[in-house]
């Protein structure tokens, strides 16, 4: 799974640096990589890290029980929210690393593509870091949102079709029905922390992602916890 | 799987105490009551459906009971302190990821539960499956998973094992060696506890089985008593015989053209009602059944097994 989920940021990453190399704007310029603004805006990695790392959460919960590998894992620690806690901890820190990974890569091709463009790398440190740090923080509440809803469904192709109800077709949806509401959607907020918007702070911004992720996580939990395992 | 030979260490009663399970309107266990000795292999028999498999799950905490308990030495299994090094286990012949080797898989299981990895080589070696260790589990025939589970199921060690049909896909050298290795447990004061349905496989290696069906106990005991609790009469009245002891109670099959096998009454009252209807007796003895014919008779669907009759009787010795 994880050289999958490894293809899938090269390809992404490289989509980008393609897309910078050969890609235009409506009018034939290069518009949007001519700022600093633009640059951060283009590799601005974090709503992809959110969804990515929402998927190897989910696949990575779910499938522990169509394999039958959460028997071994309670019975060795029948205490089940220790256990739980535990996987869900290990869960968090791969998608904050494969949030992290993302954006490196992204960040990376694209610095590899300006030069052959008229435009320079114009990002400063400091946007980099912001736009490494929204990943991985994207890519941990991502994974954590992914592995509730992998331990309420417990089943790996439920599990993903929830993830992406929950990140990409339900907040449009909400949207439509409450405008207000689309400050507060994942990836309004993914773009706030990465310093590409400003629709609410970015304090706010990162409270209400982790309320995304900790929510589904709680529920999981819970569920694990009065649920039969087999 | 050579038998492991380990210090004597404290012994542990497994208690199912009123245990009932229910599964929306269908009670899959209901108010099971029993106790699992240690030093003893325990068979645990009941036809498809029975309640064994969900029967082991509460004891050991995988699903909830929706009245009674099940304790493991007086303790919830999510009582105890050391779980993995208490009570070994084989419930899910399937419980592996099927990318990862063996020796992974048991090496996963072990840092889980703080097992030296040491004991992983000697448990490999142990089940057979040396030679075997690096092949994924995937591609492991049902026989080797088993094996597989069995290695998982002694890593700790345990005092007690709690193995669900650990003679599904063995071959005779493999049951033949799991036998040896229960034995071997309980002779260190283990208690081992052994759902199957291969009813010749326990009637090799169990001291005591228990019988149950559609949830319910129907019988209890050690499987020498049990066998012997029925008694063979011959009579030129089988007919007349067999409504008399029938309506005592007994459970009667003919066995011939005069022959009876009478269970449910001791042999003394079959004799005496043999006696008090005038039918004349040219042998009355006891008659020890076969596993297979006493588990059809405990566990077939005839009236008296059937619900909203009056209960049958519990057979405890």
């Amino acid at each position: 799974m994880p050289w999958g989920f490894l293809a899938v940021l090269v390809t992404l990453s490289a989509i980008n640096a393609i897309a910078v190399a050969f890609g235009t704007d409506m009018d034939g310029s290069k518009a949007f990589i001519a700022t600093a603004e633009d640059q951060q805006s283009l590799v601005g990695f974090a709503g992809n890290a959110m969804m990515i790392a929402g998927l190897f959460g989910a696949i990575a919960v779910a499938r522990e029980y169509g394999h039958g590998t959460v028997v071994p894992t309670f019975l060795a620690e029948p205490r089940r929210y220790r256990a739980v806690s535990a996987q869900f901890t290990a869960v968090l820190v791969g998608g904050g690393v494969l949030g992290f990974a993302g954006a490196a890569l992204t960040v990376a091709a694209v610095a590899l593509s300006l030069p052959a463009t008229e435009f320079g790398f114009l990002m400063t440190a400091g946007g980099v870091a912001q736009v490494l740090a929204a990943a991985a923080f994207a890519g941990a509440t991502g994974a954590l949102l992914g592995a509730g809803i992998g331990a309420v469904v417990r089943n790996t192709g439920g599990a993903v079709a929830g993830a992406v109800v929950v990140l990409v077709i339900a907040p449009p949806l909400v949207v439509q029905l409450a405008s207000e509401a689309a400050s507060w959607i994942p990836n309004t907020l993914n773009t706030v922390v990465s310093g590409i918007t400003t629709e609410v702070s970015v304090v706010a911004a990162i409270v209400a992602l982790a309320a995304w992720a900790i929510v589904p996580a709680a529920i999981g939990l819970v569920a694990v916890q009065r649920r039969d395992v087999v | 799987m050579r038998p492991e030979h380990g210090p004597t260490r404290p012994s542990h009663q497994l208690q199912i105490d009123h245990v009932t399970k229910r599964y929306g309107a269908a009670t899959v266990v209901d108010d099971l009551s029993f106790t699992v000795e240690p030093g003893r292999v325990t068979g645990f028999l009941g036809p498809n459906g029975a309640g064994k498999s969900t029967t082991m799950k509460i004891l050991l905490d995988l699903a909830s009971a929706d009245g009674g308990a099940a304790t493991i030495g007086g303790r919830r299994y999510r009582e105890l302190v050391d779980p993995v090094r208490t009570v070994g286990v084989l419930v899910e012949a399937n419980a592996f990821h099927p990318g990862r080797s063996g020796r992974n898989h048991l090496r996963v299981v072990a840092d889980a539960a703080g097992v030296p990895s040491g004991r992983v080589e000697d448990l490999l070696g142990l089940v057979g499956l040396a030679d075997a260790a690096d092949r994924r589990v995937g591609a492991y025939s049902l026989g080797m998973r088993q094996r597989l589970g069995l290695a998982a199921a002694l890593l700790g060690d345990p005092p007690v094992l709690v193995l669900d049909e650990p003679g599904n896909g063995l071959d005779p050298q493999g049951i033949r060696e799991l036998r040896e290795l229960l034995r071997s447990r309980t002779a260190n004061g283990d208690t081992v506890f052994v759902s199957s349905h291969l009813l010749a496989e326990v009637e090799h290696l169990a001291d005591d089985v228990i019988v149950i069906n559609r949830g319910k106990l129907v019988a209890s005991g050690p499987l020498s008593d049990l066998q012997e609790t029925a008694s063979l009469v011959r009579t030129g009245s089988p007919d007349t015989l067999r409504t008399v002891l029938e309506s005592a109670g007994g459970v009667v099959e003919i066995h011939g053209l005069n022959a009876l096998v009478v269970r449910g009454l001791p042999i003394d009252e079959v004799g005496e009602h043999a006696h008090h209807a005038g039918v004349v007796l040219h042998e009355l003895s006891p008659h020890a059944g076969s596993l297979e014919e006493l588990f059809l008779d405990w566990t077939s669907g005839d009236s008296r097994h059937d619900a909203g009759t009056p209960e049958r009787e519990v057979v405890t010795l």
